[in-house]
């Protein structure tokens, strides 16, 4: 009982708003002039008109209250989101009155306490009947976008009001940083990188490294069967050791509020990065401030490295002489593979850069400015 | 029909409506009622899609701009219409609304033109409202209120019909139900009529208990006064007969007994005359004191106070719906006592007469108790008696070309003796020895009376009351002349008097110096009728009557005081109804009562145990109470009833699919889930594990996820079971 208390609150005081029209306000002008006619010369018959706009009134009230009532709202919404990336969210309205219908439905989406016209009408909801519409959703920030729930509105019967009110559906949606081509020059300033830092030997992996010719005690589950049949000699596949194709790639996120757009940007280049080097078969690990993933590599993985950016949040710097923040580089040495930093602030004497520095173990990339 | 075509036809029906009730209502010229209907019939003629009239409307030589500046001519045509023309704000308003109407009705495109024509209807009927009160107005009110909510509904479901987003799933179906939406159907014909009714409901309950803060006597009057005569203070002889033809309503008396006791009418006493100059009399007893209201605000008029014993009178209790006369007077049943009323204040002249202080623009009603005086036998055979110099000086006077009169008064008399015998010999001559005809143009005539008793003997009931009252005189009898109606038809269906023009009379009042001023007529019942004769037309035109008093003293006349008499009765009614609710409460509950006062016994003189017994039923009584609140199992029983509309073709066809698969011999375990007997058909039957599996879960999305299958999924649906069944099963 104690545990439907609140929702029995909510059901009591649901919220309820209502806002007159422009026919609206002329038509209690109109109403208001019958009535001071009517008061004036005392005759019934304005009396008899101006009870007729009072009942019109009335009615209106009642009926939308009627038409607002007993609806229920389901919202199917994707698992994730991309900053500016339009994704379909469905809604599905149900009449749950046995008897009366519903009319010109008008639904907001009610997100952080503001309500979002999304141009979503429901003309006519018969008694019983569920109506499917869809809209395009598009996110504007990154992290949890909170949906509190359905706001509906109905200007039925008669067009003088606007009846309001709140059905509560809370949804959580991550929002992820907005992900762009990665510019070539900087494309080719990681992959410089890192063929510089790393050595091509054999070892387990996935991509191929040699084909050699068979021989005893080889795994017979290597044997490239495609040369083999092309020259009549078992040959065998060597894979390159994967230890090589592993990245760490760390966004700090101290950085001052004036920073605050170029943090963001930075987000949204390390979300870039990271894709781009999760596709290439990289073995990722991803420092935002002082959380750290482990290293990984796959879709899975991917979606949580995305995760981790969609919701770190920029701290800002404690003094002035504060610095961005450890370099983790130990770490990252001891378990190799190389380091990409993107930073949004380098320090104090950081005054107003353009664009987040990205590093490539410790160096500088040529480009970086307009990297994505 | 769509709801636009829908839309416009509601428009131009508000309009239609308004402009009939200010066409009646207003008396408009008839070039301008003409124009304003053809508008209007040029309207609805487009609007059905009339082609030879759409193609003259698109070829109108009139540009937007060519009709504003009609407007604008309309307005300054208002101007000169108010200054040169009516001469008054209210029909050169009226006039130029009607302008605008037409205007607008030519131009009706966009959402904003049916806006204003809605404004311009609505002053219409309120002007409408301000010219009239008659019954014609509720039908005209009523068809403008249904055309109201129709109008109101449609405009704004017609609102913004291009943004509608309604997906579903096949186009067919998506065409279709938006198709369905924005046309008239039968439900939507009743949802809108009932809407309507609902409105007019709630507008009467508004009415009639929203506060009258002005309840002033004299509501502006509406149009001129009737016009009636033989009230004023000098009537020439033959005045009334004019009026005897007109069959308009005068006034409308309803008797405190409810039925009248009386066959030949009743009469109500207007004004008393003394003077006859032999051809106009004057009431020179015409001078006006006003009258003192007693506790209860009455007015009492003392001069009434008969000779005879108040005891012996008969008294008439009426209430009066008077109609705008032209006159001031007071009409009621001879003499009148008290009047009560919504007046500021009440007259009343030497003879009796009562007036208001001038006469009133507007129905008004009120209460009066009369009171006749009864003949005493002291009068029945007693000689004319001697009156004093200024008795006789009026109520004596004879002009001086009577000798005639005279001579015929005394053979009719002279063989009686008593005074009454003397008045009734009189009356029963005049009664038997003339003829009553409306056809008598003796006003003309140099002598009048002389012409009615000597020549023509042919005259109307003023001849014969002049005849009378001059015959009297001449016999040393005090007499006068009296007008006022004689209300003869009774309306069963209101039971009241219904009184009309065509009721004025004039009769005699004789005094007898012990019982007063008695009424005499020598006038015989006319054989002549006004109208038509049949009984049947008669009933009706009483029915109709009746309609139309209703309306009056319920909408027209409905004040403050009306308020505060239905609250009084409310509450009288109501502490009774309490009283007899609390009565039958106390039998209902007497015997249940009595067992808890049998139990609250039983627990004070018992002991521990059998108050834990009490206790813990109590306690079982209040968690069950508790668990039907909380848990609600009539809510449960009725949600599942009520999703089963839109989910029942599903789970119908999921039955199916059980049933069949059940004679298949996969019988599904009542603990297996869906999704797990999907798992253990497919186990089962591999062929059928699809079909099964497209089935379930469009059921489960039906039954559990509250999203109902469309048309096309249900079809599809079918199909599987189709194949299903036509499966064969290894």
């Amino acid at each position: 009982m104690l545990r439907q208390f609140p929702s029995l609150l909510r059901q009591l005081f649901r919220h309820r708003s209502t806002r007159v029209t422009s026919e609206g306000v002329q038509f209690l002008l109109f109403t208001l002039a019958i009535g001071i006619a009517a008061i004036n010369t005392g005759n019934n018959l304005f009396y008899l008109l101006l009870a007729m706009m009072l009942s019109l009134v009335l009615i209106s009230g009642i009926v939308a209250e009627h038409s607002l009532r007993r609806l229920e709202f389901h919202r199917h919404l994707p698992d994730h989101l991309m900053v500016n990336e339009p994704t379909t969210a469905t809604l599905v309205a149900k009449n749950r009155k046995s008897q009366l219908p519903s009319f010109s439905l008008k639904l907001f989406d009610v997100s952080d306490g503001r309500e979002v016209d999304r141009g979503l009408e429901i003309p006519q909801l018969l008694p019983g009947t569920s109506r499917l519409v869809s809209y395009s959703l598009v996110a504007t920030r990154r992290g949890r976008l909170q949906l509190d729930g359905i706001c509906v509105g109905t200007e039925f019967p008669f067009g003088l009001f606007m009846k309001r009110t709140f059905y509560q559906i809370e949804d959580t949606v991550i929002v992820w940083p907005e992900i762009k081509p990665i510019d070539e020059r900087l494309l080719q300033g990681l992959l410089t990188a890192g063929s510089e830092q790393s050595v091509h030997r054999r070892g387990h992996g996935n991509d191929l490294y040699n084909l050699r010719l068979y021989q005893a005690g080889d795994d017979s589950r290597n044997i490239h069967w495609p040369t083999t049949a092309r020259t009549s000699q078992l040959t065998v596949r060597e894979t390159e050791a994967e230890e090589q194709r592993r990245a760490t790639v760390y966004l700090p996120t101290v950085a001052p509020v004036s920073h605050d757009a170029l943090f963001e940007q930075a987000v949204s280049v390390t979300a870039s990065i990271i894709r781009h080097l999760a596709h290439r078969g990289y073995i990722l690990q991803l420092v935002v401030g002082s959380s750290r993933s482990s290293f990984g590599q796959g879709d899975l993985h991917l979606l949580e490295l995305l995760r981790m950016l969609a919701v770190c949040e920029r701290h800002s710097p404690h003094g002035e002489s504060a610095v961005p923040g450890d370099q983790p580089g130990d770490l990252f040495e001891v378990q190799g593979g190389t380091m990409i930093a993107v930073q949004s602030w380098r320090g104090p004497w950081d005054i107003e850069p353009q664009h987040p520095t990205i590093m490539v173990d410790g160096a500088v990339i040529g480009g970086a400015s307009d990297a994505v | 029909m769509p709801f636009d075509q829908a839309l416009r036809f509601a428009s131009i029906w508000l309009a239609s409506t308004s402009f009939i009730g200010l066409a009646l209502g207003a008396g408009l010229p008839e070039w301008l009622a003409a124009l304003t209907g053809a508008a209007l019939i040029v309207a609805f003629l487009r609007n059905r899609g009339h082609k030879s009239v759409e193609r003259l409307a698109r070829f109108s030589p009139i540009s937007p701009a060519g009709w504003n500046l009609l407007v604008i001519v309309g307005f300054l045509g208002f101007w000169v219409d108010m200054l040169w023309v009516s001469g008054e704000l209210l029909p050169a308003g009226i006039h130029f609304l009607m302008i605008l109407m037409i205007i607008k009705l030519f131009n009706l495109k966009l959402r904003r033109d049916y806006l204003h024509l809605y404004a311009i209807s609505l002053v219409a009927i309120l002007a409408s409202g301000s010219l009239t009160t008659d019954l014609w107005y509720l039908p005209i009110f009523l068809l403008y209120l249904l055309a109201g909510v129709w109008t109101l509904l449609l405009f704004q479901l017609t609102k913004h019909p291009e943004e509608t987003q309604v997906l579903t799933m096949s186009g067919t179906v998506r065409s279709q139900a938006s198709a369905s939406v924005h046309l008239v159907t039968p439900q939507f014909f009743w949802l809108a009529n009932g809407l309507a009714f609902a409105t007019f409901g709630l507008t009467l309950a508004i009415f009639f208990t929203v506060p009258r803060v002005s309840a002033g006597f004299y509501q502006k009057g509406v149009g001129e006064n009737m016009r009636t005569s033989g009230f004023s203070e000098t009537v020439n002889l033959g005045e009334i007969g004019p009026i005897k033809r007109d069959p308009s309503v005068v006034m409308r008396v309803e008797l405190a007994d409810g039925s009248p006791n009386k066959a030949d009418g009743l009469y109500l006493r207007g004004v008393a005359f003394d003077q006859y100059d032999g051809k106009a009399w004057t009431n020179r007893l015409g001078y006006r004191r006003s009258v003192n209201e007693d506790g209860t605000g009455a007015f009492v008029l003392l001069g009434n106070r008969s000779a005879a014993p108040a005891r012996l009178g008969e008294t008439i209790r009426q209430n009066i719906l008077l109609e705008p006369l032209d006159t001031p007077v007071l009409f009621a049943a001879p003499f009148i006592e008290r009047v009560s009323g919504k007046f500021p204040s009440v007259q009343s002249d030497l003879t009796g007469s009562a007036y208001l202080p001038f006469p009133s623009s507007s129905r008004i009603e009120y209460s009066v108790l009369s009171r006749s005086n009864p003949v005493l036998p002291a009068d029945l055979s007693s000689e004319p008696s001697l009156y004093p110099e200024s008795f006789t000086r009026h109520f004596l006077q004879i002009p001086v070309q009577s000798e005639r009169i005279a001579i015929l008064a005394k053979e009719v008399t002279h063989t009686q003796r008593a005074t009454f015998d003397k008045v009734h010999a009189i009356q029963s001559f005049l009664a038997h020895n003339f003829h009553y005809s409306l056809d008598a143009p003796l006003a003309e005539l140099n002598h009048p009376l002389e012409e009615f008793l000597f020549s023509r003997k042919t005259g109307y009931c003023e001849h014969y009351a002049t005849a009378m009252v001059m015959m009297l005189r001449t016999v040393g009898i005090p007499a006068r002349l009296v007008t006022g109606f004689l209300a003869t038809e009774w309306n069963e269906y209101g039971n009241y008097y219904l009184v009309r023009q065509q009721d004025a009379h004039a009769w005699v009042e004789v005094y007898l110096p012990h019982s007063g001023w008695i009424t005499m007529d020598p006038t015989p019942p006319s054989l002549e009728s006004v109208g038509s004769n049949s009984p049947a037309w008669h009933a009706l035109g009483r029915m109709m009557d009746t309609v139309r008093l209703q309306w009056s003293r319920f909408f027209v006349q409905y004040s403050a005081a009306d308020q505060l008499a239905v609250v009084r009765e409310l509450k009288a009614g109501g502490t009774s109804a309490r009283n007899k609710a609390l009565d039958s409460m106390g039998t209902l509950f007497n015997p249940f009562m009595a067992m808890v006062g049998g139990i609250k016994e039983y627990v004070f003189n018992g002991t521990i145990s059998s108050l834990a017994e009490v206790l813990g039923l109590a306690l079982i009584g209040l968690a069950f109470f508790l668990w039907l609140g909380i848990k609600r199992p009539w809510a449960k029983a009725m949600a599942g009833k009520k999703t089963t509309r839109d989910q029942q073709p599903i789970v119908q066809l999921y039955g199916r699919m059980i049933g069949h698969l059940a004679r298949k011999g996969i019988s599904k375990p009542a603990s297996s889930p869906p999704l797990e007997f999907v798992r253990l058909t497919q186990e089962r039957w591999r062929d059928a594990g699809s079909a099964v599996g497209s089935i379930t879960e469009l059921y489960c999305r039906a039954r559990f996820g509250q999203i109902s299958p469309t048309r096309a999924e249900l079809s599809l649906a079918e199909g599987h079971l189709r194949y299903l069944m036509a499966l064969h099963k290894p």
